[in-house]
């Protein structure tokens, strides 16, 4: 297909927070990430659309290594993502992420889900650890539920724990692998909801979603990939604007349905 | 049995606290109630009691090396590295495919022979043999508990900077145990059985003074009986403690 080019969204900082650079990733014989080049600055909010097999998680799991990709570098941060343990750690306590199905502990209460990671990697002591992790409770709503264990809670306040598990780590920038396509649709605005404000407070945010009002209102910059490689990197003005791709439209037209 | 107000943990803490009180009481106690019992326990209380304490230390010192055997060959049988899954498994089949009867005389008879080094007495002998067939089966268990735990809860931990150890200990093992524990208790409790087969080294446990009481008596009828409930007795209490355990990882509450 015709990649349209806009004008650059933001023009690329001199030094993005992450870079990736003619990535390239197979599941057996799908080739599921194409020379995919691209950039994240930080202080932005970039929403990553397309069709379902288009790649779009998979990048996004690439950036944090829970996916290997076979060739080209992700530096993030000025750490290249790689098999090294060390560095691998380093990295993941940079990046927070924030999955599909929550991922809590279930064996832990909520406020356990979220001192954990704080106490075990970053040595911070229990009372302060769990000072910390109230105050995020606080911020997404959640501290009455602190003790609680998260089979009690209902599939938004768990993805809202998880959100401020992630927080707790202090990254310099949060992933969302659709982080609402789980949910009961009266919940999905108490996620979104919390990721809007994640987003005003300056958090550098890469979200895959299906959510076209969270991408229009609260995104800098759409990437929309088809077929593993970059279609289309516009301002969400223009992308959901003058969209001269067919194969967009269409797919924005079904989004819509 | 516990006041309706206390929690579920407090319950199972009770439950364990009371059955692991009950299980010393027993140990220590149980020559009074067998002294009073006609002949021919009665006159041979003190010698089953001692018995039963042999039992129950072949069961705790084997049950205990069988969970950290289990839990090394579980984990050899899921590694990354083909050759220490070979071994893993090649343990487990060993194990498995033969009688624990054979084992015992192996570790007794045979492995001196072998190794002067391994050179052990009964007592010891029967340890090690009991705690690598109680670990071979416990591996599978514990093995099925780690296959169990999702791979979303590794993702998760893994990108919140957990190191591979930590996330083990903190999330893959606290889960995997919690679905191992029912066949692990199967386990333990056929253990507990299984100590008999000491016999045939020689290590005076419950079955072998029984078996020397009646050479010496010809009462088949009394001695196994009062050996039988000496084994129930142990079991019961074994279970509850176990049940306890079980109840205290049951966060959601669904066991009735």
């Amino acid at each position: 297909m015709n990649v349209v080019q806009f004008p650059p969204a933001a023009a690329p900082a001199t030094n993005p927070l992450i870079t990736v650079d003619k990535v390239n990733k197979h599941f057996g014989s799908a080739h599921v990430l194409r020379d995919v080049t691209t950039y994240f600055d930080a202080g932005k909010v970039t929403v990553i659309l397309g069709a379902s097999g288009s790649g779009k998680s998979t990048l996004l799991r690439t950036l944090n290594r829970l996916e290997k990709h076979d060739s080209g570098t992700i530096i993030v941060d000025g750490i290249e993502v790689c098999d090294h343990l060390k560095e691998l750690d380093a990295l993941r306590s940079e990046v927070g992420m924030v999955f599909q199905q929550f991922n809590l502990f279930p064996h832990m209460t909520v406020l356990e889900n979220v001192t954990l990671a704080p106490r075990r990697v970053r040595k911070t002591p229990r009372d302060q650890a769990e000072k910390q992790a109230m105050e995020l409770l606080e911020r997404v709503g959640l501290i009455a539920h602190a003790h609680k264990h998260p089979f009690a809670l209902s599939g938004g306040q768990q993805q809202r724990v998880a959100i401020a598990r992630a927080l707790a780590m202090q990254p310099r920038v949060m992933l969302f692998d659709e982080p609402t396509s789980a949910l009961d649709p009266e919940m999905v605005k108490e996620v979104l909801d919390v990721m809007k404000q994640l987003a005003a407070s300056g958090m550098t945010m890469i979200v895959v979603t299906h959510e076209m009002g969270f991408a229009r209102e609260v995104s800098d910059r759409v990437l929309f990939l088809d077929q593993g490689k970059v279609a289309q990197d516009a301002p969400p003005e223009q992308f959901f604007g003058a969209q001269q791709s067919e194969r967009i439209r269409a797919f924005l037209g079904q989004i819509a349905g | 049995m516990w006041p309706t107000s206390w929690g579920r943990k407090q319950r199972s803490s009770a439950t364990m606290i009371t059955a692991s009180l009950l299980l010393v009481l027993l140990l220590w106690l149980l020559t009074i109630p067998l002294a009073l019992a006609p002949d021919p326990i009665g006159p041979n209380a003190q010698y089953f009691a001692e018995g039963t304490r042999v039992t129950v230390q072949l069961t705790v010192i084997s049950g205990l090396a069988g969970i950290l055997i289990g839990v090394l060959a579980a984990l050899g049988k899921v590694s990354k590295f083909p050759p220490v899954r070979w071994i893993a498994s090649g343990y487990i089949w060993v194990i498995r495919g033969t009688p624990l009867l054979v084992q015992v005389l192996f570790v007794f008879f045979a492995l001196p022979v072998l190794v002067p080094a391994l050179q052990m007495g009964d007592f010891a002998s029967a340890c090690v043999a009991l705690s690598f067939n109680v670990g071979a089966y416990n591996a599978e268990a514990i093995r099925a508990g780690l296959l169990a735990v999702p791979k979303g809860q590794i993702e998760a931990a893994r990108s919140l900077g957990l190191s591979p150890l930590f996330t083990f200990i903190d999330v893959t093992f606290p889960q995997a145990i919690k679905i191992a524990l029912p066949p692990l208790v199967n386990n333990i409790v056929a253990l507990l059985k299984d100590s008999s087969l000491a016999y045939a080294i020689g290590v005076v446990e419950l079955t072998n003074v029984g078996n020397r009481v009646q050479a010496a008596t010809f009462q088949p009828v009394p001695i196994l009986m009062t050996s039988a409930c000496i084994y129930l007795l142990l079991t019961t209490l074994m279970t509850q403690v176990s049940n306890a355990v079980e109840r205290r990882f049951d966060v959601e509450g669904r066991q009735p």
